[in-house]
């Protein structure tokens, strides 16, 4: 507590008085100054500011999920200053005149209104409904990643069960999102949701009826309901969790690939601050502006088109959106069967796939941890990430896993494939019953075979450089590896702890030189 | 029609290229330009009440007219149906159907089939619309329209439809087959809606009112004249030419083109920038 | 070193004096230089970048301003960010120092001491406070379930109504009128043979009750012909007309396809197949509908108008878990 009290610059001069003794206060140093005074915030900003990030670009599939959630933040409140969150009739009269006269929900009139007489209204509606779909894709990217690195195991169990969470969290407060506008093909994917609801044994039509507020659609509550669940309480348990996220990522320190100079003991990459607060920063811009043009450029969900939910009207041709879309298919490939006797009935080819399929599919990825510790027995503390080729069967399974849930998306769109291609759907509904098992193993075997021959084959993956063949004076032949590339070249340096103190930036260091100038030396 | 989409496209293609190459002092000029078409947009849409009907049926036909359709249908449809359009192993009889019945399945190009065993499908048409009627009008003469079929060929006041009233009974009666955009989609065992993007008004009230293939038979008892004609209004209007405010867009078949674009542009794109920012090695 | 960038945030280790100075570099040092080759280059890029960031910007707010075009808005601000972000990720990846740096990573667990003095700590201190007070602690532990019971009940029970018999419950009766959606009474003559109708007792306007009543009203067959679509409902189709429930049995879509010429109705949800006709009780013949679409039994009154013989003999749509088999 001694140095605290003491201003800041002093508390490490005993160590560093070399560098210190040149160094000229500046109002950074005095307002530093007062503030650390106060909360000693100088050597735990410092730590902070010189925290490692390992720059592999696989580490900013997470930051492209985190970005899209501020985008969809930022987006959402714009929005919510506009929807009207009620199931009460109100008749339109507004811009888009094929819908004149028509009764609808305040929801889709107002929704409606967003996409057409406030300014920006659409781009920012697209925008929100885009950065959902990229905020749950890059999410599924990053824990594929995640996965196949092996960035799960001891310590970082806890991350991936939150990391888990965050994933299921996000396709809930997605289909609720996409339920507010309270157009025709959102209707439908209530009308279903509830029909999941009411499928549960024993408590179904209690839980049906609690959440509606009655028997289908309800007494008008659920816009309302959905609402504020997709609003707050979703969105402040995914920040909270991402917090949680952040916070053990920071305590635990990154993951990095294993490669020159990086050890278990070790981080290597780029200091907070400035290096990767700017790429990252940036990157926060970049997929900010791809959502926005996307949001401008490409139409997404044109409720306008559709028209306001009817409970007896129906389109063909309709989807959940994409992250829905494995159990939209699961639903269509169910074989019918329903459980009748004894007085009561449960509807399997509802309650498995609607219910107890995804239930299982989050159990086995919450636990997958502690299932593979139990499988290989591995229970030391890893930093350093697998290549995906070194451990064959985990990435077979992922693979078929994969494959399994992509089969099922595709099974979501039986009638446009069958549409597209021209082929009965009664074809393409049985093909699915058998490729969505087929396939999963097929691609689990070749994976499983490809890694294998990949670990027999040295330097796979690297960089290729060039090899020089030298011939001695005794005549002997030996190969020697040329430069890197200069790209490359910074890799081939030994890490260096992130200098407190830089000398010469400001042209009086000790090395003399122009006062002010930045001197740039190519390296030798 | 064309027209319509291209000036849609030069609307927002026009300043983008604008922004890009000039930059702000072009982009000012060209955007009031697109401003005044937008606000001019959505007006020109609305119904007035006309006095003629919404639909008139057109069943009195020249001798002119059946004798041409005689030597077309003898030539081109009495290998299957017959010379008196009695029917046969492989093609129905047409007698009794009426003229509208037989104009829809020529004049989209359906008629003639080559194999019979497959749902016939829009084609380009191998008669003109003066033929097509005229083979309606031979095939019309040869017995009375029985009950059901409307008696003449529909043409629809489209002016005379509502759009929202045409797009209340779309959704009712249509969208549960042709989908909500009209893109179509298949059917059980084979069949399937054809999109609905290319048939012209006739054709759509013909097919309404006579019900081709699998189609169900919307018969007057069922819609009203001027109703099928707000069908007509709103499936020629909006459904053909939709207001693709929000960009691109993707087909209408809703969240699966949505899906890949989001993955693929979305989440690829945005990767392949994280490629050139991270390292990979 | 070890001690500075220890993994206590936010100074918590605040007092230790560091053992080690704080490293020092020289500017010169290789690790300092930027990535880029040519520097002068990428900073000549990344300002035309960050400039293009500000046009993109400038061109938005001008775009707003004239009144806005979603395009154009999508084109001018995305643009704008992009290159805005690209600019300043690139001065960071080219222009900053290129490292590699490094900090090493210390022990996550605690010393054994500090684990036993925690687990200590909850055991001995807190057994403490229930060591001969296991009355109080009784109390406690009941009044904390009792509460969590209790505030269930706002939480959940005041969401909605229990269900009763609802489910089972249409508004199908003894000679309801069948009307369509705008409440027009369905006469006799109405439908074509091929033709189909969305249909609803008389009286029943909410939409509540239209979402449960909905029936899907098809025509197979011309007058006088008696659908009969199995034996124990030889009175049901009179004149060609059926009329089945809308709501599909799987998981409640609006049945409203109908194909007349297969005689099939397809559920455009998850394409559940129901064959209909003569011996054809909306049989479930394909995908994963689990039962036949319950059929309403009809008759043609004095005035030539459909009614129904009776409501539903079995409760409509997906199945629960109260429904009794019939």
């Amino acid at each position: 507590m001694s140095t605290s009290s003491s201003s800041s610059s002093s508390s490490s001069s005993s160590t560093t008085t070399g560098s210190l003794s040149r160094r000229r206060s500046t109002p950074v140093d005095s307002g530093l100054g007062w503030l650390d005074d106060r909360l000693g915030v100088a050597k735990g900003g410092r730590i902070f500011m010189d925290k490692i990030f390992p720059d592999h670009w696989s580490f900013l599939l997470g930051e492209i999920a985190l970005y899209s959630f501020v985008v969809l933040l930022a987006t959402g409140v714009f929005l919510t200053l506009y929807f009207v969150p009620s199931a009460a009739q109100t008749v339109y009269h507004g811009v888009y005149k094929p819908l004149d006269g028509v009764k609808m929900s305040e929801a889709y009139a107002s929704s409606v209104n967003i996409s057409f007489a406030v300014r920006s209204g659409l781009v920012i509606r697209q925008m929100h409904h885009w950065a959902a779909d990229v905020f749950i894709g890059s999410i599924a990217v990053h824990m594929c990643r995640i996965f196949f690195t092996g960035a799960f195991r001891k310590p970082r169990e806890l991350n991936w069960i939150v990391g888990v969470s965050l994933l299921f969290l996000a396709i809930v407060n997605g289909f609720l999102g996409y339920s507010l506008p309270d157009d025709l093909i959102s209707g439908t994917g209530i009308r279903i949701a509830y029909s999941i609801l009411l499928s549960i044994p024993l408590v179904g039509s209690y839980l049906a009826t609690l959440v509606f507020g009655g028997v289908f659609p309800g007494d008008g509550s659920i816009i309302p309901r959905f609402f504020i669940l997709h609003v707050l309480i979703l969105p402040a348990i995914i920040a909270g969790l991402i917090g949680a996220h952040l916070f053990m990522l920071v305590r635990q320190k990154h993951t990095q690939f294993p490669g020159h100079g990086r050890t278990e003991d070790n981080v290597v990459g780029s200091p907070m601050f400035p290096t990767f607060m700017a790429k990252t920063t940036g990157f926060l811009f970049m997929v900010t502006g791809v959502l926005w043009a996307l949001g401008g450029l490409a139409q997404i969900n044109p409720i306008w088109q559709f028209g306001p939910y009817v409970p007896y009207k129906i389109s063909y041709a309709v989807q959940p959106d994409w992250y829905m879309g494995w159990l939209d298919g699961a639903m269509r490939i169910m074989p019918s069967w329903e459980f009748a006797g004894f007085g009561h009935t449960i509807p399997f080819m509802v309650f498995l796939p609607g219910v107890l399929f995804p239930g299982l599919t989050s159990i086995l990825f919450i636990f997958w941890p502690f299932i593979e510790q139990k499988l290989t027995g591995d229970r030391a503390e890893h930093h350093l990430l697998d290549r995906p080729r070194d451990r064959p069967r985990r990435t077979a399974v992922g693979a078929a896993f994969l494959a399994f849930y992509f089969m099922l998306f595709c099974a979501s769109s039986t009638d446009v494939l069958a549409n597209f291609f021209q082929v009965s759907l009664n074809v393409v509904l049985w093909t699915f019953r058998f490729v969505v098992f087929i396939v999963p193993i097929i691609v689990g075997l070749f994976t499983y075979r490809i890694c294998l021959d990949m670990t027999g084959v040295s330097h796979v993956g690297k960089r290729k450089r060039a090899v020089l063949i030298v011939r001695s004076a005794t005549g002997e032949y030996t190969t020697v590896d040329t430069e890197a590339r200069p790209g490359d070249g910074h890799h081939e340096l030994e890490p260096m702890l992130v200098p407190g103190f830089i000398e010469g930036l400001d042209g009086d260091g000790a090395e003399g030189g122009e006062p002010g100038v930045r001197r740039v030396v190519r390296r030798p | 029609m064309a027209t319509v989409r291209r000036t849609m496209h030069v609307r927002y293609l026009l300043p983008a290229a604008v922004v890009a190459a000039v930059g702000l002092g072009g982009l000012l000029t060209s955007l009031s330009a697109g401003a005044s078409t937008r606000s001019r947009a959505p007006s020109g849409t609305h119904a007035i009440a006309a006095p003629t009907p919404p639909i008139r049926y057109v069943g009195n036909f020249t001798p002119a007219q059946v004798h041409e359709g005689q030597v077309l249908f003898e030539a081109n449809c009495s290998s299957c149906h017959g010379t008196q359009a009695e029917g046969s192993a492989v093609a129905p009889d047409l007698q009794g159907l009426g003229p509208a019945t037989v104009d829809f399945w020529v004049s989209t190009g359906r008629m003639p089939l080559a194999d019979a065993s497959v749902q016939a499908t829009r084609k380009p048409a191998r008669f003109d619309n003066q033929q097509a009627t005229a083979i309606a009008a031979y095939v019309a003469s040869l017995a009375p329209t029985a009950q059901g079929f409307p008696s003449g060929i529909p043409y629809v006041d489209t002016q005379a439809g509502s759009l929202s009233m045409g797009n209340r009974l779309f959704v009712l009666n249509c969208a549960a087959c042709h989908t909500i955009t009209g893109a179509g989609d298949a059917l059980a065992e084979g069949a399937y809606a054809p999109s609905l993007h290319v048939a012209t008004s006739t054709q759509v009230a013909e097919a309404v009112r006579t019900g081709p293939g699998n189609m169900p038979v919307f018969g007057p008892g069922t819609l009203s004249n001027a109703q099928v004609a707000d069908i007509v209004a709103y499936v020629t209007g909006p459904i053909q030419h939709p207001n693709d405010r929000g960009g691109i867009g993707l087909g209408g078949i809703g969240p699966v083109a949505e899906g890949f674009v989001a993955l693929l542009i979305g989440v690829g794109g945005i990767m392949l920038i994280a490629f050139w920012l991270g390292e990979r090695a | 070193m070890s001690d500075v960038t220890t993994d206590e945030p936010g100074g918590l280790a605040e007092g230790h004096a560091p053992k080690e100075p704080l490293p020092l570099a020289s500017f010169d040092d290789p690790h300092l230089q930027p990535l880029a080759k040519q520097p002068a280059r990428a900073e000549g890029v990344v300002g035309i970048l960050l400039l293009l960031g500000l046009l993109g910007f400038a061109a938005y707010g001008a775009v707003y301003w004239v009144g806005g075009q979603p395009q154009v808005e999508g084109i001018s601000l995305g643009v704008g960010l992009f290159c805005f972000g690209f600019g300043l990720s690139a001065w960071g990846k080219y222009l900053l120092p290129q490292g590699p740096f490094m900090e090493k990573r210390h022990k996550l667990a605690s010393s054994d001491d500090e684990r036993a003095a925690m687990a200590a700590a909850i055991v001995e201190r807190g057994g403490m406070m229930v060591k001969r007070r296991s009355f109080l602690g009784g109390i406690l532990g009941i009044g904390g379930a009792v509460m969590g019971v209790v505030l269930a009940f706002p939480l959940l029970r005041s969401l909605g109504p229990v269900p009763a018999k609802t489910f089972d419950v249409t508004n199908w009766h003894k000679g309801s009128r069948l009307v369509d959606n705008l409440g027009r009474p369905v006469h006799v003559a109405d439908l074509e043979v091929g033709g189909s109708l969305t249909v609803f007792p008389e009286g029943y306007t909410s939409e509540e009750a239209m979402a449960v009543d909905q029936t899907i009203l098809i025509r197979v067959a011309g007058p006088d012909v008696d659908v009969v679509t199995e034996p124990s409902r030889a009175t049901w189709g009179p004149d060609g007309y059926l009329a089945f429930s809308k709501v599909c049995t799987h998981a409640g879509c609006p049945v409203g396809l109908f194909q007349h010429q297969t005689l099939q109705l397809l559920c455009p949800c998850h394409q559940s197949l129901f064959n209909v006709g003569q011996g054809r009780p909306a049989t479930n013949v394909f995908g994963p509908a689990p039962r036949p679409l319950p059929q309403l039994p009809l008759y043609v009154d004095e005035s030539g108008f459909l009614r129904s013989q009776a409501g539903y003999d079995q409760p409509i749509g997906p199945g629960f878990w109260e429904r009794t088999t019939t």
